[in-house]
């Protein structure tokens, strides 16, 4: 241990403070994590600062934007944000943009597209603000211990290597040794100890179900027999499915599987969740690669499970990064708000154009697995999820491989492989355009009415290609 | 033939416009329970509206109309008239009531036995014209005996036993009473099992989340099915009415069942 | 005199006529955007088949299907004329 070589890193205990030693001026280009999501008190906390200081000409680069992260729209509103680069973004904020821009743009990125960008110096950060719920004296720390835990802190990882300067925030310092940080205190330039990081209730949603919607029952089923027959469910398989309640329905119909013959996985990655916990301690999987924990289970078993091991955002899906864990993903199941002609896919805008969420990793791991599968419903309220042209393209569908519905699938004809595996089902395969039109045969055609006048932001893929822009409303 | 007898609520169209995703081989959509006594008329328009647009090959349309001794049932009848359904499904049946039925529809009728006098006289029903099944509801059935129901139902063995034999004796099919905790899976299993064990040939339920445990239950298992064929072939090869298989007696009723399984099997895609 | 029909569930509509000297429609849909017209074509449809020329109609859509609203139209009329008699 080279404890003695190690340095404490300097200790503030108000924003203000570390504005006396740095000028707040020079650093308007500022990253933030979501990881405490809904409950996070950190973001607010330090924009209102620059709000207070009235510092303009800010370009913001959290992971994600969320609800509650309203000081965000105080100052769109008093015009001192340029720009804003995120990969996910809903609520109040998402809103206000949708309806009137920024004075800059809004660059969507993915979590693999994000990491790259942060480590090959495009997103120039000036500080990285990292709320971070277990520190200690050194600079070290881990998210899933702490009474603000959130679990794994992986899409933060590059801001506290790469950012000009690195401030962690936290309201749990301690002296004690930290075994294998997540990130590292050589790294960090101060330490702000504040009252509280976040809301513990809004840090864990709560909203990992699986789904007993006996439509979302349908198309996991769906889903779950498309793999099986197309052989993907077999030992040492991969996995990914996020922790949407039909994709976690489709985890379970294929653990079901799993035991019923015999099968052991080798790894699952991304949002990880207590269904995912259970089965590798049920030894149905050997590792979890963990960049985001969903549920209190999950934060708890990254605490107690060697083989659950939280990753950084870059190890997750940069695909410059040569341990990336998705290159080795066999299968993701991803959700769709809408998907068209040409398997494009959209969870970036709803049908009403309505900014709402983002790439996350959605095209990152879409991209990188062997089989993409989308499940969604074929007809959400009367909108059928197959559209023309989508409203955003968020993905590009020569990644996209199959759509599963409850009224039958669609495989993307540049897999023929996949088609001729399939050429004995007894499942319902159909060509996208058919199985929209027994869509449209219970809602009709929607009408268009997307508006394309005013661009507003734009969508980078991992690749940096800009594949689409974002309109607005 | 259907394995699986899924009521639908008959005035609520996020369930009635997706009746043929859910599996379930045959569909009851209810006029009765669950349509309360202000939303009769609601139910008989979306329903006449709904048939009159979308038809369905791969699933079997029955709608459970009012008894016959309610104030809806004549409307209920008249309302579903040139549509195309398999049949009714007739609650608190009667003799009486499945003639009053036959007056105004030459449809099949599955009448609901679910009173100890309609138990009594199950085969007088059996026998009216129309009928091809027959369906237990056993809430009613035990509420008016005033006893519980449970898991292991022993309360309905006789209930049970007496409408699968009488099914089986008139070649109707046996439909067994709906299993009302929807949640419980193996509760499900445990409960069609035992129904099959008795002689029905199916199931109704109450939640499309059951319809999977209840198709398999009641699909002909891999043995049958194989045995049934070595029946079969070996009878194409017999002049004789009756012949011996691993030393067992096979006659007629048996080659029929065998038949029917067999029908069942390529039907199911099994 | 004013009937309606139908509810608030997803996938179904409550329709609300009154009397009315000329013939008057609202919607308010959570599809609006792109099912407005239709809604509107279907109410003007189906009471046409009626031959109703005068009536107040209010149409709050929480995404039903045409099958759907032209029921929940026709059910509110006949309720009405119920009422009539």
């Amino acid at each position: 241990m080279k404890q003695h070589s190690r340095q404490n890193i300097k200790v503030i205990n108000s924003i203000d403070e570390l504005f006396t030693m740095i000028d707040i001026s020079e650093n308007r280009n500022i990253s933030f994590h979501h990881h405490l999501r809904n409950g996070d008190y950190v973001l607010n906390y330090v924009l209102d600062k620059y709000k207070r200081e009235n510092i303009n000409n800010i370009n913001l680069f959290p992971s994600a934007i969320f609800p509650s992260y309203t000081s965000i729209l105080d100052l769109i509103k008093n015009n001192q944000i340029n720009n804003i680069t995120t990969n996910y973004i809903n609520g109040p904020v998402a809103e206000y943009i949708t309806m009137n821009g920024l004075l800059g743009k809004l660059i969507m990125q993915t979590h693999g597209g994000r990491a790259r960008s942060i480590i090959e110096g495009r997103n120039i950060i000036d500080i990285a603000f990292i709320a971070a719920p277990y520190v200690n004296t050194f600079g070290d720390a881990v998210g899933y211990l702490g009474k603000s835990k959130c679990g794994s802190l992986g899409y933060c990882i590059p801001d506290s290597i790469h950012a000009k300067i690195k401030v962690l925030v936290t309201d749990n310092l301690v002296d004690e040794k930290i075994i294998n940080p997540e990130i590292i205190g050589k790294n960090i330039d101060y330490i702000l100890l504040v009252d509280k990081i976040g809301d513990t209730k809004g840090i864990v949603s709560g909203t990992t179900e699986i789904t007993k919607n006996p439509i979302g029952v349908k198309i996991a089923k769906n889903t779950s027999v498309l793999l099986n027959e197309l052989g993907l469910i077999k030992n040492g398989f991969s996995f990914q499915s996020g922790a949407g309640s039909v994709s976690l329905r489709v985890t379970k119909d294929v653990k079901d599987i799993m035991i019923k013959e015999n099968i052991k996985a080798s790894f699952f990655s991304g949002g990880i969740t207590k269904y995912h916990v259970e089965m590798l301690e049920e030894g149905l999987v050997e590792r979890l690669y963990d960049v985001q924990c969903f549920d209190l289970e999950a934060i708890e078993s990254l605490n107690r499970n060697a083989n659950h091991i939280a990753i950084s955002s870059s190890r997750y899906a940069n695909p410059n990064n040569v341990n990336q864990i998705i290159k080795d993903l066999d299968i993701v199941i991803l959700g769709a708000t809408e998907i068209d002609y040409n398997f494009n896919v959209n969870v970036t805008t709803d049908s009403h154009q309505m900014l709402i969420g983002g790439s996350g990793g959605h095209s990152d791991t879409a991209s990188e697995s062997k089989i993409c599968v989308i499940v969604s419903p074929l007809i959400k309220g009367r909108i059928p999820v197959i559209k023309e042209v989508v409203t955003t393209k968020t993905t590009l569908g020569k990644n996209i491989d199959c759509l599963v519905t409850e009224r039958g699938i669609a495989i993307n004809p540049l897999r023929v492989d996949l088609i001729e595996k399939l050429k004995d089902t007894k499942l319902k395969i159909y060509p996208i355009k058919e199985l929209a039109q027994i869509a449209y045969n219970f809602t009709n055609i929607p009408k268009d009415t997307i508006k394309r006048d005013i661009i507003i932001g734009e969508v980078e893929d991992l690749t940096y290609e800009i594949i689409d822009h974002i309109y607005k409303k | 033939m259907s394995r699986s007898y899924l009521f639908i609520p008959g005035n609520t169209p996020s369930m009635i416009q997706n009746l043929d995703v859910f599996d379930s081989d045959a569909i009851i959509i209810d006029f009765e329970d669950s349509v309360t006594v202000f939303e009769k008329d609601s139910a008989r328009i979306l329903i006449n509206n709904f048939l009159k647009k979308y038809s369905y090959n791969e699933v079997e349309i029955y709608v459970r109309i009012n008894s016959a001794d309610s104030p809806y049932f004549g409307d209920d009848v008249s309302s579903l008239h040139n549509l195309d359904i398999t049949g009714f499904v007739l609650p608190k049946a009667s003799v009486e009531g499945i003639r009053e039925l036959c007056k105004l529809s030459d449809k099949a009728i599955i009448p609901i036995i679910e009173s100890p006098l309609a138990l009594l006289r199950v085969e007088d029903i059996a026998k009216e014209k129309n009928v091809t099944a027959l369906l237990l509801g056993a809430e009613d059935y035990t509420k008016e005996l005033g006893i519980k129901r449970t898991l292991e139902a022993t309360e309905i063995f006789y209930a049970r036993s007496i409408i699968a034999i009488t099914a089986n004796a008139y070649g109707l099919d046996a439909i067994d009473t709906p299993y009302t905790n929807k949640d419980n899976e193996e509760g499900l299993l445990i409960d069609a099992t035992n129904a099959k064990n008795l002689g029905f040939t199916s199931k109704s339920l109450i939640h499309p989340n059951q319809v999977e445990i209840i198709n398999q239950v009641f699909a002909p298992s891999l043995e049958e099915i194989t045995e049934a064929r070595r029946i079969i072939k070996k009878s194409e090869g017999s002049s004789k009415g009756a012949f011996s298989l691993d030393g067992k007696m096979i006659d007629l009723p048996i080659i029929e069942k065998a038949k029917k399984v067999l029908e069942k099997a390529k039907k199911y895609n099994l | 005199m004013k009937t309606s029909a139908g509810s608030l569930e997803s996938s179904d509509c409550l329709i609300t006529i009154s009397d009315s000297n000329k013939l008057e429609i609202t919607i308010e849909s959570v599809v609006f955007d792109q099912f407005g017209d239709q809604i509107q074509a279907v109410i003007e449809e189906t009471l046409k088949e009626h031959n109703i020329t005068k009536l107040f109609v209010q149409c709050f859509d929480k995404g039903a299907l045409d099958y759907t609203i032209k029921s929940r139209l026709e059910t509110a009329i006949k309720r009405r004329g119920e009422n009539l008699e």
